[in-house]
């Protein structure tokens, strides 16, 4: 190869684990970060439901 | 008094905002992974140290090292914005709550600090790669970097001095006034770099900024982006933390 070009290009081969992992990680963070929101809301949303039927039972009883 | 309580509108979940959060979470999505291919395809390398030559590279002359590692720039400095941003609703909110005393602005200036928080990883880890690659260290005490990492440390001190205090409203009040001195940090870490000129982080909101189009566009998207992102996040963490708040308000009535 061209010694001027490959010295143009030297640093580039070099970078790319690097700038793949700066983008691979903001996305991973991200991403955990969703997870995470989902998988709370998930589970408050069960809680909410269970919650809603005792009510109903409660509110059954007292009738 | 009471009056002056009511006329408060508080902020809620279930709302316009929250029909919106999905879809401004995918159209985040989908514009930050517009801007990552843009970044790779459109915009040009920029130039590093001028080498012994030059050559004839598309239909430019180019007599400089090409470098890939400022493409962390595009995503970089997105993240590092909407951190920033996330801390002045951290702020607003902790303003609101000290005016108001209502839990719900403290539930959103926890909300916005958690999110800060997430964005403020993404630009350390995003960073440190940057710092590690162009200069051989994993850190150095450069102004920008020290100001960024004690913005750090107090997000971080943030969630700690909440851990701490048992109380509601005295936990509420703390986190407040701690919130509004940690948003202090951010306009000093923006203008540091106006304050003390560093060749590690050039100014980039500046109006000769020489970015070309090429890269001005992508760059942009990928910031509208990640505003959009940050957004969505803070809107479905809301969601999430108001409805734990009414269950949590369920469970002490039926205890009762």
């Amino acid at each position: 190869m061209n010694p001027v070009l490959t010295e143009i290009y030297s640093t580039v081969l070099q970078a790319a684990p690097y700038v793949i992992g700066a983008y691979a990680l903001i996305f991973l963070v991200l991403f955990v970060y969703v997870f995470i929101i989902m998988r709370g809301l998930k589970k408050t949303e069960q809680q909410m439901a269970v919650l809603e039927e005792l009510l109903a039972e409660a509110g059954g009883a007292h009738k | 008094m009471n009056d002056t309580k009511k006329a408060v509108r508080l902020p809620e979940a279930g709302g316009m905002w929250d029909k919106a959060a999905p879809f401004a979470l995918l159209a985040g999505a989908l514009l930050a992974t517009l801007g990552f291919i843009l970044t790779f395809t459109t915009a040009p390398l920029v130039l590093g140290a001028t080498v012994n030559g030059v050559e004839l590279i598309g239909d430019q002359m180019v007599s400089n090292k090409l470098l890939l590692s400022q493409k962390i720039f595009y995503f970089h400095v997105p993240v590092a914005i909407a951190s920033m941003l996330a801390l002045a609703f951290t702020a607003y909110y902790g303003v609101r709550f000290l005016m108001t005393k209502e839990a719900r602005f403290d539930t959103c200036a926890k909300t916005a600090t958690e999110t800060a928080l997430v964005f403020i990883i993404c630009t350390m880890v995003s960073g440190e790669l940057w710092t590690r690659f162009e200069w051989g260290v994993w850190w150095t005490w450069e102004p920008r970097l020290t100001t960024y990492l004690i913005l750090m440390l107090l997000v971080i001190a943030y969630f700690i001095l909440r851990n701490a205090i048992d109380d509601p409203e005295r936990r509420a009040s703390y986190a407040a006034v701690f919130g509004i001195i940690t948003f202090v940090d951010v306009p000093i870490c923006f203008m540091i770099t106006r304050m003390i000129p560093s060749s590690v982080h050039p100014v980039v909101f500046r109006t000769d900024s020489g970015m070309s189009p090429d890269m001005l566009v992508p760059f942009l998207i990928c910031f509208f982006g990640m505003i959009l992102i940050a957004f969505g996040l803070y809107r479905l963490r809301f969601r999430q933390a108001r409805l734990a708040e009414r269950v949590a308000l369920i469970k002490e009535h039926l205890e009762d």
